[in-house]
């Protein structure tokens, strides 16, 4: 089929406008995510990460279970953003800036514990006299928060964001998956007395 | 600007919408017939992405628990070899 061997071949014109408008019709172009392909591919990247992250965490004797596994997952989540090669802004918000949201985010929180409370409630009724903007464009809002990179965006793009990284995130998911799978059954393997 | 807009994108919207509902494994399952409304898709769209979130944070802890038991090369092998296999 079409899709699997324009999977297999990313340097066959996948990039072009033209190939996109026509893919569109016939194939969304998150049908890749689906192939067998890019999920090894992806698969054998991931294990690289966690590799480094074993090494890194290795030497901080310090590191915790929970920050390791923060660890594992940010490197998940950057190989996957990586595999997606740069077409999407989802993609291209993981690589660029995550380390800096992260960071100004949690500077933020810590700057204004206290003056949550009194912010809160001034953000509640600042809503509610909005007089309730259209449902739409509430949950617009929050999908744009969820989607990495997408919070200012108009709603059809918002929405193609939305879908190529559900498809992304439902590959990680299964590949994931599959590496526990083998990891365990390895586990199991070598612990039996052979 | 908003009714402006909306008459511009409806139609994309429409469009757009129907590709996501395709692809939200329960709004699959509700027969892609019946047309949902746009907010409710969201919404649909907004949780699946957060439990979708949420199962890539429990994998990344089991992994990590799995590796911390096995030394890396041979993890590493296991793997290459099942994934030949496959």
């Amino acid at each position: 089929m079409a899709i699997s061997n324009a999977a297999g071949d990313p340097a066959a014109g996948n990039e072009g406008g033209g190939e996109r408008k026509r893919k569109r019709r016939e194939d969304p172009p998150v049908a890749k995510w689906r192939t067998e392909g890019e999920q090894k591919t992806y698969s054998s990247k991931l294990i690289e990460a966690i590799r480094r992250v074993r090494r890194s965490s290795a030497a901080a004797a310090a590191a915790t279970d929970h920050s390791r596994s923060r660890a594992v997952r940010v490197a998940a989540d950057r190989a996957l953003a990586v595999a997606a090669r740069g077409r999407t802004r989802w993609s291209r918000a993981i690589l660029s800036g995550r380390k800096l949201k992260l960071w100004v985010r949690a500077r933020a929180c810590r700057r204004k514990p206290l003056g949550n409370i009194t912010a809160a409630s001034a953000s509640y009724s600042h809503t509610t006299r909005k007089s309730k903007p259209p449902a739409l464009e509430r949950k617009a809002r929050v999908l744009g928060r969820l989607v990495p990179g997408c919070r200012k965006l108009p709603l059809p793009t918002l929405l193609e964001e939305a879908s190529d990284y559900i498809a992304a995130l439902e590959m990680q998911v299964r590949a994931m998956s599959a590496i526990a799978e083998i990891l365990s059954a390895a586990g199991v393997a070598a612990a039996e007395p052979m | 600007m908003s009714s402006r807009r909306s008459r511009i994108s409806e139609e994309e919207i429409k469009e757009l919408i129907s590709n996501l509902q395709f692809l939200l494994p329960e709004s699959r399952r509700r027969q892609a017939a019946t047309r949902v409304s746009a907010a409710k898709l969201l919404k649909e769209t907004c949780n699946y992405i957060e439990s979708l979130h949420r199962e890539v944070d429990d994998l990344s802890d089991r992994l990590t628990e799995l590796l911390a038991t096995m030394d890396i090369t041979s993890a590493q092998a296991e793997i290459v070899r099942s994934l030949l296999r496959s």
